[in-house]
């Protein structure tokens, strides 16, 4: 990792690059030591990078809930490659993980109202063709007023 | 944020919910957001993005309904 980087950008990447080598969300003593950090300091970027928005934590303040476009817990939509699960928080995370990590894989998730299955093999060029929909009960201004239900 | 096998199974999830349906997108205008949205990531240090430059990228997918502004309404 390039030095210079405050110690925030720091975790924010070690977060990120360790949900994208394995699927599974760090703890901040994992963290700790990859980046040759105290606890307390990685714990001190924790906060702030909830506060920025770039994490979200479940209500003791440290474990991970999202990473976007990651989450730090199962959930229905999934995409798989190379032998690794990420879970995604919602259907356009889903989408967002391979377009973050730049690989082919499948996505996997289901028609909220009749419960069919949705599977789509994602190539460089996206997802095969079909004819499947998106959408958002949420209006874009009032997504972080309650993210986790967004 | 999810999705739907047809429009008619978005009308019947949000009645249930007694929600107004917002803009159904496609998965390829969902797959171009996306690459937009997602694809710098991972870099080290990706800029904030302003509220312009969200707008700019939803409009780019043809995302112009009032619903994909970020930027809260005088309410």
């Amino acid at each position: 990792m390039a030095k210079g980087l405050d110690l925030d950008l720091r975790v924010r990447s070690a977060i990120l690059e360790t949900l994208a080598e394995t699927g599974v969300a760090p703890a901040p003593g994992e963290i700790a030591s990859q980046l040759g950090e105290s606890e307390a300091r990685v714990l001190g970027a924790w906060g702030r990078l909830r506060e920025q928005r770039v994490i979200v934590t479940a209500d003791d303040g440290v474990s991970l809930l999202m990473a976007h476009p990651f989450s730090g817990v199962p959930t229905e939509h999934t995409f798989e490659a190379a032998g690794v699960r990420y879970y995604a928080n919602c259907g356009w995370d889903a989408l967002g993980i391979p377009a973050a990590l730049g690989r082919n894989g499948l996505m996997r998730s289901r028609c909220a109202n009749s419960g069919e299955s949705l599977e789509l093999e994602v190539a460089d060029h996206g997802p095969e063709p079909n004819d499947w929909l998106f959408h958002s009960l949420v209006p874009a201004a009032h997504w972080w007023d309650d993210i986790v239900f967004t | 944020m999810l999705f739907f096998r047809s429009e008619d199974d978005i009308r019947a999830w949000c009645r249930e919910r007694e929600a107004e349906p917002g803009p159904a997108v496609s998965v390829d205008q969902l797959w171009r957001l996306s690459v937009t949205w997602y694809g710098t990531r991972l870099d080290p240090d990706p800029p904030r993005r302003t509220p312009a430059e969200a707008r700019a990228i939803f409009a780019g997918v043809g995302l112009t309904d009032p619903f994909w502004d970020p930027v809260p309404r005088q309410e």
